[in-house]
């Protein structure tokens, strides 16, 4: 086991430098701001890795880190024009490779993303997998991930996404009843092996979030999409609270936290006296969590309102109730 | 750090930095002594006549973060004085340093590439994702706009997927308390980890055990206790283990068959058809593909009374089981329930 902290932050800006180098002797001239672009940094993170760059170099004969052992750059252009050009080269040659555990995961977001509709040409994923572990300085550490199968609702709300029009599907709500969506698709968004739909719902006149495995015969209309990704704020968590949600207690075992989390929105605390950790979550109607007590059988128990309670108690005593009917 | 007169401070990364440059440039390696008297970053430290043990950690951790980025650290015994350990003369070798020319990525290659780093978002493989997009942007190929219309996420949020991660890069045998479902005791299992995969969305660690040469799949989920090293270690494999567990657990998938009645135009309906490998039977029933009885047995009872299990045997105890324990559980006065 590692015996001190990584210093994540230290290893993200050597491996900067390391890749910083290359990149410039690439290109004879190149602006700060062309660089800054390119990598995504700003302007003054590409300007302080040039100064830094500027003043290193190897101990050289001497170990003395002589004037020639160092890198160098044209002075002039840089302070009065924004512009890098290396005018003494030191040490690297090129770019470096990949860490195994760089390649590896790649790799598994690869596989993960093979089950995208416009990735069904697996064999080009397969070609990229193999340069990626071509161009490890080690073997990839096996890590994986299991592709999905390509889902024809996702292919064809994709397609609408591509082409800015509203979809249209029936989809059950909460309490299980059937409704007719009309929706700007506006992202597709996954979490492990569920996938979902963030849009712009003309029927609740609101962002919403559905399971593309509840949707049923979706179709592509003719309508373009009213919300553009960039009108709407598509906050991070996947469920945003409304007004008016009603509030429901619960226990959960420390242990099925991580599998409840997305729901609590950051409200579960510390595991009480009973071993159990007890929190809050908002929903939209006492049945939304009936399922999700249901499916934790032991682990997530809701102790109120007596309301939200009955709801549960009701809905396994109607699945109990199914087997006594089939004897 | 503190207490080192008044040298100048060198950060982190310029020392490095200096480093990695003074091993590229040596065709012989340079000894530890050479290293820190001589390197930017430590030779400010230096001290020739004292005691440098401080400097000399420094540089082991120092080493150990570079080979962490991939940076292959060699290590060469001095002519004639064969383990003498401050005579070990270190240098990074440029073949295996750099990325061999012939490797490129297209446009259409980089922004897949950018949407594959973008699944991780925690945890040590979004670190790692992150640094291989800033090394793949070193190649200048232009910066495609990132697909906005995708947020692809796998999660990594089991505490023991890093503890496993680091022991199977090193070959740690490790031991663990897993929980097997129905026990409430956790039993200790001692294990060498081959790989980790996710399988329906649930993280898998592949193993075998050392004393029987077993191979065991383990659900990460039902490890309750802190990942320990044991001090041993095993043999790497040769194998592409990633892919042979991800294997292993699709024929335990596809050989496990549960059936099931489902009532239409519920949930149910709409999302058991829709689950990979699902069919009908010739009584209407709906055939379901499963690794874990247990786990399935967790998802069917979620459906209350839009399903009911017909077969295996085993699988409808199970829910029945969840079903009454659930229902108990929310019947009895607050306070007294819990653990069903």
């Amino acid at each position: 086991m590692p015996d001190h902290t990584p210093q994540p932050h230290a290893r993200d800006k050597l491996t900067f430098l390391l890749s910083l180098v290359p990149y410039l002797m690439d290109h004879d001239r190149v602006s700060v701001q062309e660089a800054a672009r390119q990598f995504g940094v700003s302007e003054e993170h590409i300007r302080d890795a040039v100064r830094l760059i500027s003043v290193s170099g190897i101990p050289g004969d001497t170990a003395a880190y002589q004037h020639d052992d160092l890198f160098d750059i044209a002075w002039d252009d840089f302070e009065d024009n924004d512009q890098i050009v290396l005018t003494n080269l030191v040490a690297i040659d090129d770019s470096p490779r990949f860490s195994g555990r760089e390649a590896a995961a790649l790799i598994a977001g690869l596989q993960y993303l093979s089950a995208l509709p416009e990735n069904a040409d697996r064999s080009a994923i397969a070609v990229l997998m193999a340069k990626l572990s071509r161009g490890a300085s080690a073997a990839p550490s096996p890590v994986a991930v299991e592709a999905s199968e390509t889902d024809a609702t996702l292919a064809l709300i994709r397609e609408a996404v591509a082409a800015e029009r509203q979809v249209e599907f029936e989809y059950l709500n909460s309490r299980g009843e059937r409704e007719r969506r009309r929706v700007d698709p506006l992202r597709v968004e996954s979490v492990d092996a569920d996938w979902y739909l963030r849009g712009w719902c003309h029927l609740r006149e609101a962002l919403r979030t559905f399971r593309i495995d509840r949707i049923g015969d979706p179709e592509i209309t003719a309508e373009p999409i009213s919300y553009r990704p960039h009108d709407v704020d598509i906050p991070d968590a996947l469920f945003e609270g409304s007004p008016e949600d009603i509030e429901i207690q619960l226990t959960i075992a420390p242990a099925a936290l991580p599998l409840v989390a997305d729901y609590l929105r950051g409200t579960a605390s510390a595991p009480a006296a009973d071993g159990l950790v007890h929190a809050t979550m908002q929903v939209s109607h006492f049945h939304a969590v009936k399922r999700l007590a249901c499916s934790h059988p032991g682990l997530v128990t809701v102790t109120g309102p007596p309301e939200a309670r009955n709801v549960v108690a009701d809905w396994a005593a109607a699945g109990l109730h199914r087997y006594d009917d089939s004897r | 750090m503190a207490g080192q007169g008044t040298a100048p401070r060198v950060p982190v990364e310029e020392r490095l930095f200096s480093l990695v440059l003074a091993l590229l440039a040596t065709d012989h390696g340079l000894t530890k002594g050479q290293i820190l008297a001589t390197v930017q970053g430590y030779r400010q430290r230096f001290s020739p006549n004292g005691d440098n043990a401080n400097l000399e950690r420094q540089f082991e951790r120092d080493k150990d973060d570079i080979r962490e980025l991939g940076v292959p650290i060699e290590t060469l015994e001095s002519p004639g004085q064969a383990g003498n350990n401050q005579s070990l003369r270190y240098r990074i070798p440029r073949g295996e340093y750099e990325l061999p020319r012939d490797i490129s990525f297209t446009a259409e290659e980089t922004a897949l590439l950018g949407l594959a780093a973008m699944v991780w978002r925690e945890g040590s493989l979004s670190d790692e994702s992150r640094r291989a997009i800033i090394k793949l942007k070193a190649l200048g190929m232009e910066t495609v706009e990132p697909v906005l219309a995708y947020a692809p996420r796998v999660r990594v949020r089991d505490a023991a997927f890093e503890p496993l991660r680091v022991a199977i890069d090193k070959h740690h045998i490790v031991r663990f308390g897993y929980l097997k479902p129905g026990e409430s005791d956790a039993g200790v299992r001692t294990v060498a980890p081959l790989a980790l995969v996710q399988f329906q969305g649930r993280w898998h660690c592949c193993a075998v055990e050392p004393d029987t040469g077993e191979r065991k799949t383990f659900l990460l989920r039902r490890i309750v206790s802190d990942v320990s090293t044991t001090g041993k270690s095993f043999e790497a494999s040769t194998d592409n283990e990633a892919e042979r567990g991800l294997r292993e657990l699709d024929e335990v998938w596809a050989s496990h068959h549960a059936q099931v009645r489902v009532e239409e135009g519920t949930d149910a309906a709409r999302r058991l058809h829709k689950q990979r490998g699902a069919g009908k039977t010739k009584d209407g029933n709906l055939l379901l593909h499963y690794v874990d009885l247990n786990i399935l047995a967790d998802e069917l009872t979620g459906y209350g009374p839009e399903v009911v299990v017909v077969s295996p045997p085993d699988l409808v105890d199970a829910v029945r089981d969840r079903l009454r324990a659930v229902a108990a559980a929310h019947t009895e006065t607050a306070g007294e329930d819990g653990n069903a």
